[in-house]
């Protein structure tokens, strides 16, 4: 708040307390003789000199890390000054640099009515936390010397953390749903990391990190000193993962420091139940009224047990269909059961195919499967039409016996 | 009343067959037959590939549909077959035997040492040998001007068919064949018995397929209270247009060029239900359903030519 500046002498307006006020801190030297008909002209007008101030002249700074303050060098009414810049008071060994414009600079020229804007590099050496270490930085222009009395405290490193926090810890869904959870993560150190994440679940599940709604997977993150970000984690269970609860543990760790947090999977078994022909075949020969057998296998693909399977059959009309046994109680996930499929074809079934719709129907779990059943007709004709031919060839055989001469 | 005899009485029975073959061969008559039968074919089959390619995108079957693709106004190869091979098949056989007495050769013939049994099966088989010759050649022609100008081989199944369906065309030709061989038997004059075959083919070609439903209809009338007797009537006429020869030709083409024939009868729609219509029949099942045709085809060959045995058999042949 109080700007702390070296003012010039020949521009003293001793007798204006409002102006006293402002320049605290002034060296005050001996006035010159016009500076009484200056006076006041003075009180009216901006006061008229050179400065050189900064906006924080006290300040905390931490052991190896750069400092940065700022410094002005300011000319009102006065024409263009020369000021030679220095730093003194700073122990042994202190690295200090003066930048304007960019570079390192050992003098400026702040003009009339002008500004010079200038930085004040400092690296400070490891020392005793909390002491006040005074020190200035010093302006020679032309015959009078400017100076601007510092203060700095070598504050306490504060340690890096990290935090790791899930909007919604425990989701709930089946097998074959994505759980993406939401997890923030906040750098509450003071130094910027890169930190890697890490994950921890049960063997077969999928973790994939991703930032808010991005889409590239990531697998480290770079945090500013107090950044937060919005973690996507998403989770893809086993298809075949049984119903339970399933822990997986998510990590980030920066340089030297790590945190982490439990998210929970509920994963709620549903079953599925597959019904497939004969060696995998939906498709089969029958002969036109004549009961066949066809071993059909159910399937239990889901993770929960398959129970109360009802089998039934539309069959084209006059056909004949059994199931042995007709009602399968349970099959455990990932269990097949056999089910053998008789089927009698009409007697008036023509030759060729016939499709027989075979369907099991359980607890929310159900399949149907067409099966194609090629009828073959029966041989009886083929044998008529052999004793056919037979009978007349006897007939010829007969009159050759018969009427053949000599 | 008979005694035994000496040697076999098939004694010379190849040498007469392929005599026949032979004069069959070299004589006008199967030449002009011939021709017109491959002048038909060629036409009919031209007309069906030019049907094809228009039409046909895409087909299992693409060589059967050659025999049975017609294109207006020619009908279908498979329909020339039908009418005209029982042609081909008396123009061979109508004199055969009374052609001999004609030219009074027989006796000549049958002072050598060959039974009358050899003379008459000998001529029969030269027929058949003529007959499959002609089929064969008409067969292979089909099928090559298939591949040249669909550009496709036929796939296994099709040659399979093919062969039943060429199997089917000479049993058919047979039973024409001994047609014409019994006639010639029991007419003595060729010029009758020429007429004789060609009226009884007319009648089972043309007319037969008019007169089966008056027959039917006559023995079974129609009750419109019973729907039973409307199928009970089919059922009869069903069965007498199965005496024609070309019926039983007819739904034997039909069900082996055709893999998608399922029955060849009357169906309800109860046997329908559930069915896949349009898939087609595997080959032995096609077989099996026109086995019954094809039975009654031989039995009818081998019934007439045991006729025109006992006929020719019991004949006074010195005269």
């Amino acid at each position: 708040m109080i700007p702390a500046g070296i003012r010039a002498p020949f521009s003293n307006p001793t007798t204006s307390l409002a102006t006293a006020l402002v320049v605290t801190g002034l060296v005050a030297t001996a006035p010159e003789a016009h500076a009484q008909t200056a006076a006041a002209v003075a009180t009216a007008q901006a006061p008229t000199g050179l400065w050189l101030t900064t906006p924080f002249p006290e300040f905390s700074a931490r052991a190896g890390k750069d400092v940065s303050v700022p410094l002005s060098l300011a000319n009102r009414g006065l024409p263009p000054q020369r000021v030679e810049l220095g730093v003194e008071g700073l122990p042994d060994g202190w690295k200090w640099e003066i930048d304007g414009g960019g570079k390192p600079v050992t003098a400026a020229i702040a003009g009339s009515d002008n500004t010079v804007g200038l930085t004040l590099k400092l690296t400070p050496k490891a020392g005793d936390v909390g002491k006040a270490l005074n020190f200035a930085v010093s302006g020679k222009a032309g015959t009078e010397a400017l100076n601007l009395p510092m203060e700095m405290t070598l504050a306490k490193t504060e340690p890096a953390k990290l935090t790791l926090e899930p909007k919604l810890p425990a989701l709930r869904g089946t097998a074959k749903s994505a759980f993406d959870f939401q997890v923030d993560i906040k750098n509450e150190g003071q130094e910027d990391s890169t930190v890697n994440l890490l994950s921890k679940a049960p063997s077969g599940f999928q973790v994939t990190f991703k930032q808010g709604y991005g889409s590239q997977e990531l697998t480290s993150l770079p945090l500013k000193a107090g950044e937060s970000k919005t973690l996507s984690v998403s989770v893809q269970p086993p298809e075949n993962a049984e119903a339970g609860q399933y822990p997986v543990g998510v990590a980030a760790s920066g340089e030297n420091v790590s945190a982490d947090t439990k998210l929970l999977l509920d994963i709620t078994g549903r079953p599925s139940v597959a019904l497939s022909g004969p060696e995998g075949r939906l498709s089969g020969d029958a002969t036109a009224g004549q009961e066949r057998t066809f071993t059909f296998t159910l399937s239990n693909s889901g993770a929960a047990p398959a129970r109360d399977l009802k089998l039934s059959a539309s069959p084209p009309s006059g056909w004949k269909v059994t199931f042995n046994p007709e009602k399968v109680d349970e099959i455990a996930p990932g269990g097949t059961s056999s089910v053998g499929v008789s089927m009698t074809p009409s007697t008036q079934a023509i030759a060729g195919d016939y499709m027989v719709s075979v369907r099991a129907n359980g607890d929310g779990a159900s399949d149907s499967a067409n099966f194609r059943v090629t009828v073959r007709t029966s041989t009886l004709w083929g044998v008529t039409g052999l004793g056919v031919i037979g009978a007349s060839a006897l007939m010829l055989a007969f009159a050759v016996t018969r009427y053949g001469r000599r | 009343m008979t005694s035994q005899r000496e040697g076999s009485p098939f004694a010379g029975l190849s040498t007469i067959a392929l005599k026949e073959a032979a004069d069959h061969m070299n004589s006008i008559r199967i030449h002009l037959v011939m021709l017109l039968v491959l002048l038909t074919a060629i036409g009919s089959v031209y007309g069906a590939i030019g049907q094809i390619k228009a039409t046909v995108s895409e087909d299992q079957f693409l060589f059967l549909r050659l025999f049975t693709t017609a294109q207006q106004p020619l009908p279908s190869f498979v329909s020339f077959l039908g009418f005209l091979v029982p042609l081909v098949a008396i123009a061979l056989g109508f004199d055969a035997i009374n052609g001999e007495y004609s030219r009074r050769t027989l006796s000549r013939i049958l002072s050598q040492p060959i039974y009358r049994d050899a003379l008459l099966t000998g001529k029969f088989l030269g027929g058949l040998l003529v007959i499959a010759i002609c089929l064969l050649d008409l067969w292979l022609l089909v099928t090559g001007l298939g591949i040249l100008v669909l550009g496709l081989p036929p796939s296994g199944e099709e040659i399979a068919r093919g062969l039943a369906f060429l199997f089917a065309s000479f049993v058919y030709s047979g039973v024409w064949l001994a047609v014409a061989l019994a006639f010639s038997t029991i007419v003595k004059s060729p010029a009758t018995s020429a007429l004789c075959a060609l009226t009884a083919w007319l009648l089972f070609t043309v007319f037969w397929p008019m007169l089966a439903p008056l027959i039917a209809g006559a023995v079974a009338p129609i009750d419109p209270l019973d729907p039973m007797t409307a199928v009970h009537q089919i059922d009869i006429q069903q069965a007498l247009a199965r005496i024609s020869p070309n019926t039983l030709y007819g739904e034997a083409t039909l069900a082996l060029l055709n893999p998608a024939t399922r029955s060849l009868g009357l169906l309800f729609t109860d046997q329908l239900s559930g069915a896949m219509m349009g898939a087609p029949l595997p080959f032995s099942l096609s077989v099996a359903l026109i086995w019954p045709q094809l039975a009654g085809m031989i039995a009818a060959l081998l019934v007439l030519f045991t006729i025109a045995y006992v006929s020719f058999q019991r004949q006074e042949i010195r005269a």
